[in-house]
């Protein structure tokens, strides 16, 4: 409870700081996937909506626990999966980009060290007008795809 | 004259229409994926981190078999948190009667105990396995899986391995008796595993 209070404090504080598309944007349920012993890379993912009349890009997104991190995707062609990285994430005015295991993703790769299930990673989105915006991940195990949080 | 040049424009207009409804094929693919009919499947063996393991060890079992590589950041946790569920919705005698076999497409950079501390994770009974290039792609090819390094501008040594996601389920005859796309639920997961275990 103290912890969502000072979370929600947090964002109110970073609304007020920060002008432009940041201000349209709400991230629900994010959450880093916790990386298998040997893994160098996981997957960051989110709900993001724009609740704005324009449409935003997330252009990057930083965080303090991978050396780098990229927006990716992945193609499906005839069951074999390709990831690839893309340059942003389009959210239309309005609409939500999802981002789950199997497709759009946040990736974060070379950790810097172990993270265990319930750290929590800040994450900051930065969008194309150059607005950003802090989340914080929860780290889960990972989960089947039809048990990833709902949202 | 005008009307010829009328009939000259709409002349050319059915030709240009015809020509493109019959050369013009916009979706064509870049790249043809082989296509995975029916594939063999059959024994083989490679290397795990406590030695050979061959399929025929698991005669009598049914097999879930899944290629994958350790540096997957998605794909390969999905399918192997699937199958940690799925073998957690099995009776303890069920369980008994199933494995569950990771072969790594990407040979170079997964050793056999690098694998094992890998699928661990999910689940300790889940078995990894590595081998040379050869022996990975014979294994590939008679199993009908696809998978060949990317260069991506990314870290991790620089390259991905784009592979075929789907879960081979083998009967307990060794035969290999049909493949669940990627993300199958659990439960669909269970029901093919059961229907392999109540054949004789």
């Amino acid at each position: 409870m103290n912890k969502l209070s000072l979370l929600v404090a947090g964002l109110m504080v970073s609304a007020g700081a920060l002008a432009g598309a940041a201000d349209q944007i709400t991230v629900h349920e994010p959450y880093v996937r916790l990386a298998p012993p040997n893994a160098p890379a996981t997957g960051a993912f989110m709900v993001i909506r724009n609740g704005g009349g324009k449409d935003i890009k997330v252009v990057k997104v930083g965080n303090p626990v991978s050396k780098v991190t990229e927006l990716h995707t992945h193609l499906n062609e005839g069951g074999v999966m390709k990831m690839r990285p893309v340059p942003a994430i389009d959210i239309k005015a309005g609409g939500e980009a999802v981002l789950k295991p199997g497709g759009l993703h946040v990736m974060l790769i070379d950790l810097q060290a172990p993270m265990k299930e319930g750290d929590v990673v800040p994450l900051t989105l930065t969008f194309d007008d150059g607005s950003s915006k802090q989340v914080e991940a929860k780290v889960v195990r990972p989960m089947p795809m039809e048990h990833a949080p709902k949202h | 004259m005008s009307e010829r040049l009328l009939l000259a424009i709409v002349v050319l207009l059915v030709a240009l229409v015809t020509g493109l409804g019959l050369f013009w094929n916009p979706e064509l693919p870049e790249r043809p994926l082989p296509v995975a009919a029916g594939p063999a499947g059959g024994d083989f063996t490679l290397q795990s981190a406590d030695g050979p393991v061959g399929l025929a060890d698991y005669r009598g079992k049914v097999v879930l078999l899944y290629f994958g590589y350790t540096y997957c950041p998605d794909i390969c946790p999905t399918a192997l948190a699937g199958a940690a569920a799925s073998l957690n919705q099995l009776s303890a005698e069920e369980r008994g009667k199933v494995a569950v076999l990771f072969v790594s497409v990407d040979p170079k950079r997964d050793t056999p105990a690098r694998l094992k501390e890998y699928v661990a994770f999910f689940d300790p009974a889940i078995v990894g396995l590595g081998g040379s290039s050869e022996a990975i792609a014979d294994v590939g090819r008679r199993y009908g899986v696809f998978y060949a390094e990317q260069k991506v501008a990314t870290a991790g040594e620089g390259y991905v391995v784009d592979h075929s996601s789907d879960t081979y389920v083998i009967g307990r005859d060794g035969r290999l008796a049909g493949k669940l796309p990627h993300g199958a639920a659990p439960e669909q997961v269970v029901a093919e595993v059961r229907k392999g275990l109540n054949q004789p």
